[in-house]
């Protein structure tokens, strides 16, 4: 199932958010509006520079797309609390992303709902300070 | 009686000798403060312009760092016993306390605290138009070439600095970025040899719990993408760090750069320790090409591009993208 709905951002507030910080700049994705998927987990591709959590969503026709959502790599997901172990394949999850202005099936990863909990990938450029 | 032109003349004597000794306690009371580290407190603003007018006494970014060794007496050699001691305990993983993506973690968004010349706000402004007029920019580093220093200290992901007697190394966890700082005494590779890299040749010396750097031979680059200014081939830089309290390593930047900046720019970078009680945070090899759907492409309109993912059967055809077609 997929949703996409718009929002009035403004839109450098997208390319210069540290929340989306990456060693791309987020020209391919439109920061203007939301893409919202519920299917299953197929992968996790926890790597470097950037991870990638792909998707499948059954169509209304039963077919079905993968979706890629992209996030940062394994040490800002860390620190989000979202290891590698969270997602694995079959995990049922609905997932929003800013949508490839393309039209391919891709985003970049805002935030997911699994078993009544959010998981936020951008949570992971806060700074927790260790005790002094 | 004195003349109306005498009167005038004394007038104005009087009031430039009274601006002068008003300026010259001001300014030697910065130059004094500025040898010595300063923290950061309600009254930062003050000394953070002060810090500034202190880099623009010097003509050069090594005339800075030798008038910095003066005062630390040629500097002080560290001996392994010292590395116990807090000031040289860097040990943890940190990250950039705060900033997002600004050289000057002070400022936000358009503002700018740099003195650009001419030609440093040419190019500014052609990073701007480009992003008005495409929505979006090609960074360098899309295909993991290193960001390169400055730049280096804008960088968000995790850091680990290692101090040791005659070697400091300050550590990006991106594309795997080591600086070497070298602190035994050495001068910088003779000009006749030096060639450029994208950290350049960093030399040091320890003043107390302070210390202070000098880095040249840099490649050209961008203090950060968006509205951040460009660097040239011909910029130098002199570091002031110092572990301020138990978590947190801070550092002076003065940047010189006789193309982009009419004067030195100025800034306290900061990086903070981050808690890992249960060890997770480890800094490990950061392969750029061990996933294919990080792979990015240049569009012709300067903007950037994914070219084929690897879970799309065909790219080409479901996108509606020139440059991936």
């Amino acid at each position: 199932m997929k949703k996409i709905y718009f929002f009035a951002l403004f839109p450098l507030s997208f390319i210069f958010s540290p929340l989306v910080y990456a060693h791309h700049s987020g020209a391919m994705f439109d920061g203007g509006s939301v893409v919202e998927v519920t299917g299953k987990v197929k992968e996790f591709q926890y790597t470097n520079p950037h991870s990638w959590l792909l998707v499948d969503v059954t169509n209304e026709d039963g077919s079905v797309t993968t979706w890629g959502f992209e996030a940062e790599g394994p040490s800002t997901l860390m620190r989000a609390g979202i290891r590698k172990s969270a997602l694995p394949p079959g995990t049922a999850i609905t997932i929003r992303g800013n949508p490839m202005k393309d039209g391919r099936s891709a985003a970049a990863w805002i935030d997911a709902m699994v078993d009544g909990e959010t998981i936020n990938p951008r949570n992971g450029f806060a700074v927790i300070p260790a005790s002094e | 009686m004195r003349s109306h032109k005498e009167l005038m003349n004394f007038r104005f004597f009087f009031f430039v000798i009274s601006a002068f000794s008003l300026f010259l306690p001001a300014t030697s009371l910065w130059a004094q403060d500025a040898f010595s580290w300063q923290d950061k407190d309600d009254n930062w603003l003050a000394k953070k312009a002060a810090l500034q007018s202190f880099g623009e006494q010097f003509a050069s970014s090594m005339d800075l760092y030798q008038a910095l060794e003066q005062a630390a007496d040629g500097g002080e050699s560290l001996d392994w016993d010292d590395m116990a001691n807090a000031p040289y305990d860097w040990s943890g993983i940190y990250t950039r306390t705060g900033g997002g993506l600004s050289f000057d973690p002070d400022i936000r968004g358009n503002e700018m605290t740099a003195q650009l010349t001419s030609a440093g706000a040419a190019t500014r402004q052609r990073k701007i138009d480009q992003i008005d007029s495409t929505g979006g920019e090609y960074d360098p580093i899309s295909d993991c070439r290193p960001p390169g220093f400055p730049r280096w200290a804008t960088e968000p992901f995790l850091h680990e600095f290692i101090v040791t007697p005659e070697q400091t190394w300050l550590v990006n966890e991106m594309v795997n970025d080591v600086r070497r700082v070298y602190t035994d005494g050495r001068d910088h590779t003779l000009p006749e040899d030096a060639y450029a890299s994208a950290n350049g040749d960093t030399i040091g010396f320890w003043h107390d719990d302070m210390l202070i750097t000098h880095t040249m031979y840099l490649y050209s680059g961008q203090y950060q993408r968006g509205t951040q200014p460009d660097y040239s081939d011909q910029v130098e830089v002199v570091e002031r760090w110092r572990k301020v309290n138990g978590n947190t390593l801070e550092a002076d930047y003065w940047v010189f750069d006789p193309v982009n900046l009419s004067q030195p720019w100025y800034s306290r970078q900061s990086w903070t320790e981050l808690a890992n009680e249960d060890n997770f945070l480890r800094i490990r090899y950061w392969d750029c090409q061990e996933n294919q759907n990080n792979d990015i492409i240049e569009r012709e309109d300067g903007t950037s591009q994914f070219p084929d993912f690897d879970f799309i059967e065909n790219d080409a055809e479901v996108s509606n993208d020139e440059a991936v077609r």
